[in-house]
């Protein structure tokens, strides 16, 4: 048995009594925090105050996973966001010490955000083209505003691959195709970096808000736009490319209508791909964390296995690019 | 092919998910005393897990390589897409369903 391992986010009483008075001081009185159950590197816990649901973005355990914002830029990200009219969570107030660890406050929205349910029930038929909208305003923040975000490279994926030090030659075929078959590089704009179902708010309505910005860098609007598209992040539903909930084409052509950027759908083909392969690299530095003890987690671990899928994806899809 | 987690790694992290995080929410005695045993029992089988040889990765670690260097002769895709696929049976049997 391990001796370092721990309940992963245990909340005391001296906890979160601390936390309590933390948040008094800039909320006033507020109700009995609730730590709400999810999210693999961040804290959320629910807390009221003033006739308002809020939500506390708190810093977890674990320690950062490389090219994440920390929270106080992940707070000016949503500010800026927020100006624009971009839909997010209204931001409320950073604190930079609760209980020994930065944390934001921000409103709570409701509606759901559980990726295998939205695509089980039926959705609004708006919400394909409000995300092309909502990303068209996410790609026009100016840049200059937000002076601390990085721009991403292939190459970044690379050196997080030799990182982990496994042998995955799908993952190499992966990275050679995009390699060879790279599109002419597009002025990067601020993205998301996570804009996919599982991270955005839904309800009747349709799409309620934008949540964890914490992935925000400099980037190829397409890859942002493409990375709805992956299949895991279609919970189940394979069919519906975009995100399990729609088809790409009414999307892209709305994207390209608001921003006048043009992409093309082998654009969409080529970011889809890029971003299997990142996120069958992210499986491998998830159970990364497990493994090097930074956060025991089996639910970590097992990301390291699951990772398979990924790379299974990545082979039919060059597949269908002709690759042999 | 050797994977990580292992197979012993693997059976560690829930050895620890269930003695870290479900044991200590556990009143009832008779489901602490199981949980108690499933430990045991896991323990069991990391000891036979630890008699087993280490699984040999240099023929993949050679291919991924070569892959690294650009030399993508026709057919490395159905051959890497096999061994994917031979992993899948194992890790999420299926999910080979769904294509």
């Amino acid at each position: 048995m391990n001796a370092r391992t721990r309940s992963r986010f245990s909340a005391t009483a001296a906890m979160i009594a601390d936390m309590r008075e933390a948040l008094e001081a800039v909320l006033g009185p507020i109700s009995e925090p609730v730590l709400l159950p999810g999210g693999a590197s961040k804290e959320a816990w629910a807390v009221d105050a003033g006739g308002e649901r809020l939500l506390v973005r708190r810093a977890g355990g674990g320690v950062i996973h490389r090219h994440t914002l920390s929270l106080r830029h992940e707070f000016d990200v949503l500010e800026a966001a927020y100006e624009a009219g971009v839909k997010v969570p209204r931001p409320i107030a950073y604190l930079e010490d609760v209980d020994g660890r930065e944390a934001f406050v921000m409103e709570r929205l409701e509606g759901e955000t559980i990726g295998r349910r939205i695509v089980r029930e039926p959705v609004a038929n708006a919400l394909p083209l409000q995300m092309a909208e909502e990303l068209a305003k996410i790609h026009a923040l100016p840049p200059e505003r937000l002076p601390f975000l990085e721009a991403a490279t292939i190459e970044r994926l690379v050196d997080e691959l030799d990182e982990v030090g496994e042998p995955h030659p799908a993952i190499e075929l992966g990275l050679w195709w995009l390699r060879e078959q790279r599109p002419p590089d597009r002025e990067p704009v601020v993205v998301h970096g996570d804009f996919r179902i599982g991270n955005l708010v839904v309800d009747e309505s349709g799409l309620v808000g934008v949540l964890d910005w914490e992935f925000a860098h400099l980037d190829d609007p397409a890859r942002d736009l493409s990375f709805s598209l992956v299949r895991a992040w279609r919970f189940g539903a394979d069919d519906l490319r975009l995100g399990g909930i729609g088809d790409a084409e009414p999307y892209l052509e709305r994207y390209n209508e608001l921003t006048g950027f043009d992409v093309r759908p082998d654009e969409l083909d080529y970011w889809e791909l890029a971003g299997n392969v990142g996120w069958a690299i992210g499986c491998l530095t998830q159970a990364q964390r497990h493994l090097r003890g930074q956060d025991r987690s089996v639910e970590l671990a097992i990301l390291g296995r699951l990772g398979a899928e990924v790379e299974y994806e990545i082979c039919h899809l060059l597949e269908a690019q002709g690759v042999t | 092919m050797s994977e990580r987690p292992t197979p012993d790694e693997l059976t560690e992290a829930i050895e620890e998910f269930l003695a870290n995080e479900i044991l200590p929410t556990l009143d009832d005695h008779r489901l602490r005393f199981r949980t108690l045993v499933a430990l045991n029992a896991l323990g069991i089988v990391r000891r036979e897990l630890a008699k087993l040889p280490a699984e040999d990765d240099a023929e993949q670690r050679e291919l991924a390589a070569r892959i690294r260097e650009g030399d993508v002769p026709a057919g490395t895709l159905a051959r890497v897409k096999a061994d994917v696929a031979a992993r899948l049976r194992i890790d999420s049997p299926r999910y080979l369903d769904r294509y």
